[in-house]
Formats: C-alpha cells, structure tokens, sequence
C-alpha cells in the first residue's frame, strides 16, 4: 500500500510510535525513526527492516525545532520525499496522573511544547513536502482527548487540541491535497506492561471494559488503520478521529 | 453571594452587565493578563471576590490575538503562542485558581466559540486552544464532581464571541463553515447564554456536567 513512499513517525521507539513504525514497513515504507536517543533506537530499526521496510534513524526530539526540521530534511536528501508524517510523540510525563489543583505551568509546558507546539511546527516543516507529494499528516491522539480524563486533565486537554487542529488544518490545507486526521488509540503501552507485572488484576480489568477483550496491539491494531490513513486509500478522508479502540469507546 | 466573570472580551463584559442589571453581585477581572501566573490570578480573584462567596464561575476568556486569521504557515513560533497556547494556559490558571474559591456545588460554566467543533481555515491556533480547553473543562468535571461542583461549556458562534469587539476587528472574522443557516432568527446571544447559565444554576442542572450545549441558533449541530 505504501511502496517506496517516505513517512516519518516521532516518538518511534516504543509503544504505539513503534507499533505503527513496523507496520508501515509492512507495506513497503521508507520509515524515518523519529527518536530523541538515536542510539536507543536499533531494535526498531531492525524491526523495520526485518518486516520489508527501510528504516531510517533520526535524531528527533519534537521539542527542538531545530532537530525536528533536520530530520525531515534528512529524509528529503537521502529520499527524495516526504509522503506522510504521524506525529505520535508525548510527554514523558504523559501517562503520570496530574494534580491538577496543584500544578504547576512547568508540568503543563511539559505536555503542550510536545504535544501542542510540536503539532504546530511539524506541520509547518512539513508542509511544502507534504504539497509535493499529495500527503498525509497523522496525529496520534488520545480517547482521553474526546471525553475528558480526571487523572489526566493535562493530557486530556493538549490530545483534544490536537483534534480542533486537525479539524481547522484540514480545512485549510485541503486546497493544497494535504488530508490531515487523527487515531484515537487504545492500545498495549510500556508503562501498561509495567502495569500488567505489578498489577495484573488492574490491567485485567481495564481489559474487561473493551468490548473486543484485549488492549489493541500496537502492530496489528493500531499499525494497519496508521497505513490506511497515510496511503491513497484514503484519499478522500480528511479532519478526521478515528477511535481505535476495540468498542472501549462507542459513543465518542 | 457573587457571580464572578472571566474573561474582559465583549461577551464576558456584556454577560457581567447582564447580571449586574439583574441585580445580582459580580466580581470581574478587568486584565485577562493575571492569569498567566498562579500566584497572580490567586490574587486577583481573591482581591475581586472579596469575602463574598461564589455562586457561580463564568468562563469566558480568550487572548484576542486568535481571532485574527492567518495560515499556520505564516506565523512565527511567538505568534503561535499569542493566538493558541496562551489562552490554553490561562483557561487552565483560571479553572485552577477558580476552584480554589468555591463552594461544593458551585456551577462553572465556559463560553466558547462553536468554531472548535467544525474547524476554520485560517483559525487553526483558535480552534486548537478551543477544543483544548473544551475538553480541560470535561476533565476538571469529573475531577470536580465529587464537590458537585459542575463544570459545562457553551459554544456561541463566532461573532457573537466578539460581543462589542467586532468593530475593531471588522474584516478578520471568516465566515464559519456551516451545514447550513442558523435554525433560528436572530436573537440576544447575551439572553441565550444567560438563559443556558440559570438553567445550569438551577436544580433543573444539578446532573448535568462535562456538558457542551450549543448557544448559536443551530449554526453548527454536532453529529
């Protein structure tokens, strides 16, 4: 579906970054490896190589707008083109249960310059790439980002103003051929696999709350709907959430 | 008992005018700027409310700059900031500190343009901080809900944001992509805010939290 098409992932080194990395290369991608620790960033890579794709490590920290634009220049030198970005990248600080009462503008920092701000200028580096080739950009949002998350009111409040983003970038960069849609994941992630050896009865119950019974894998559930919104398949869709979330969510 | 409104664009002034004309007590703040630290809006709020006790929080607040249009393209890191992120900061200093002052069982209602919901070309940066704070309010009202504190939104179209405002800034509003013509005729959005915010002060909202009502004459009705 993507032969010899170019795309970008950031925050590609685990979690869903990672899933939707392998299975891009599944269908034949060029895979830029958006990382901050290029050094951390070898199993994915040879993941990406190993599943038929062609794997290309960036140094990536979405917050240094300096990295973030060499790494798309990087991929135009050595390929010549930019058909898809997702940006998937989060706070470190992402899944940490906010006090919001108590909080502070450093913590919120900490999630909008990722997740806001990165949003924003991603876009802008991309752009005249992605109006070359007919792109796609693909925002990884967050279910949390729909309904509203008391533990994560911070997480909650920038993976929603990803979503008003694309509704409004769509919009604006539908004259140019650029769709631009978000996912709504519900997937396995590193700090739920810490979860599932500390508290298995939690991550069980988590589990039973998903129609489908499982947490989606980032690979296999999250990875397939990624390709479909980056490649042609889609051409006619754009300002769009899709929730991915095994039934978690019906009514959202 | 006082009614404390945030926010110094047309629509927060005019829903204060409104309360005050009603005869009830209202607390403002007159430099939205307060709120861009924690120890300063704490302040200003306490300073504003005096010993009265809040009734009811309205949220009507954000920077002007993000109504001007511009392609994302086109604007600097800075005036990113000017037109998305600083109104997401001071809507989350505001619910913050806000908080800190009311009573269990105080309604907290927001007011927000409508153009979050659909997207607007050239409003990227103002639909992004909308859609942001829509959802920071859906989060705080479950947070908050133990208090039976509630916390709604009302989405009021674009101009209608603008109360009193719109003549300084004729010619930057772009038309928002609707469906349609409003529903309904013309009315005083300033009634239908007021209107929505009793109900939501009245027994008749005590369950309704994390809510997103329309006040825009269905310009935008939402799937």
């Amino acid at each position: 579906m993507l032969d010899g098409q170019v795309v970008l992932v950031t925050g590609a080194a685990a979690g869903v970054g990672r899933g939707v990395a392998v299975s891009l290369a599944r269908a034949g991608a060029v895979v830029g490896i958006g990382v901050r620790r290029p050094e951390a960033a070898g199993e994915v890579a040879d993941e990406v190589r190993d599943a038929g794709g062609t794997p290309v490590i960036l140094r990536c920290d979405v917050t240094n707008a300096q990295q973030s634009a060499e790494a798309i220049e990087q991929l135009i030198d050595t390929h010549g083109r930019l058909n898809a970005l997702v940006h998937n990248a989060v706070s470190n600080r992402s899944s940490e249960p906010t006090d919001f009462e108590h909080a502070d503008l450093d913590l919120w920092e900490e999630h909008a310059s990722v997740t806001v701000r990165a949003t924003w200028r991603l876009a802008v580096q991309a752009h005249p790439h992605l109006r070359a080739t007919q792109g796609a950009y693909l925002l990884m949002t967050s279910p949390a980002g729909i309904e509203g998350s008391a533990p994560l009111p911070f997480y909650s409040a920038v993976k929603a103003a990803q979503r008003g983003f694309v509704r409004a970038l769509a919009r604006e960069w539908g004259p140019d051929g650029i769709r631009v849609n978000s996912i709504a994941p519900l997937a396995v992630s590193p700090a739920l696999e810490n979860l599932r050896a500390t508290d298995p009865e939690r991550v069980a119950r988590i589990e039973g709350l998903v129609p489908l019974g499982r947490l989606g894998d980032p690979t296999d559930d999250i990875g397939p709907p990624s390709v479909f919104l980056c490649s042609q398949e889609a051409r006619y869709v754009t300002g769009q959430t899709l929730v991915v979330s095994g039934g978690r969510f019906t009514s959202l | 008992m006082t009614a404390l409104v945030i926010g110094t664009g047309g629509l927060a002034r005019s829903i204060g005018e409104h309360f005050v004309s009603a005869g009830r007590s209202v607390a403002t703040i007159t430099a939205d700027a307060v709120f861009d630290d924690r120890v300063t809006a704490g302040d200003a709020l306490r300073s504003a409310v005096g010993d009265s006790v809040v009734e009811l929080v309205v949220l009507a607040q954000l920077d002007p700059a993000g109504f001007a249009t511009a392609p994302i393209t086109a604007i600097t890191e800075q005036q990113w900031d000017d037109t998305c992120e600083r109104s997401l900061r001071r809507a989350f200093i505001a619910l913050q500190q806000a908080h800190d002052l009311v009573a269990d069982g105080t309604p907290i209602v927001l007011v927000l343009p409508n153009v979050g919901a659909v997207g607007v070309a050239g409003l990227v940066p103002l639909c992004t901080a909308v859609e942001g704070i829509r959802v920071m309010a859906k989060a705080v009202a479950r947070r908050w809900g133990a208090r039976s504190i509630t916390v709604n939104t009302i989405g009021v179209e674009l101009a209608a944001f603008m109360l009193g405002d719109t003549e300084d800034r004729s010619g930057t509003v772009p038309p928002v992509p609707v469906l349609g013509s409003p529903a309904l005729p013309a009315s005083s959005v300033v009634d239908d805010v007021v209107g929505l915010i009793e109900v939501f002060e009245s027994p008749a909202g005590r369950a309704v939290t994390g809510a997103f009502l329309m006040a825009d004459r269905g310009t935008v009705m939402l799937p």
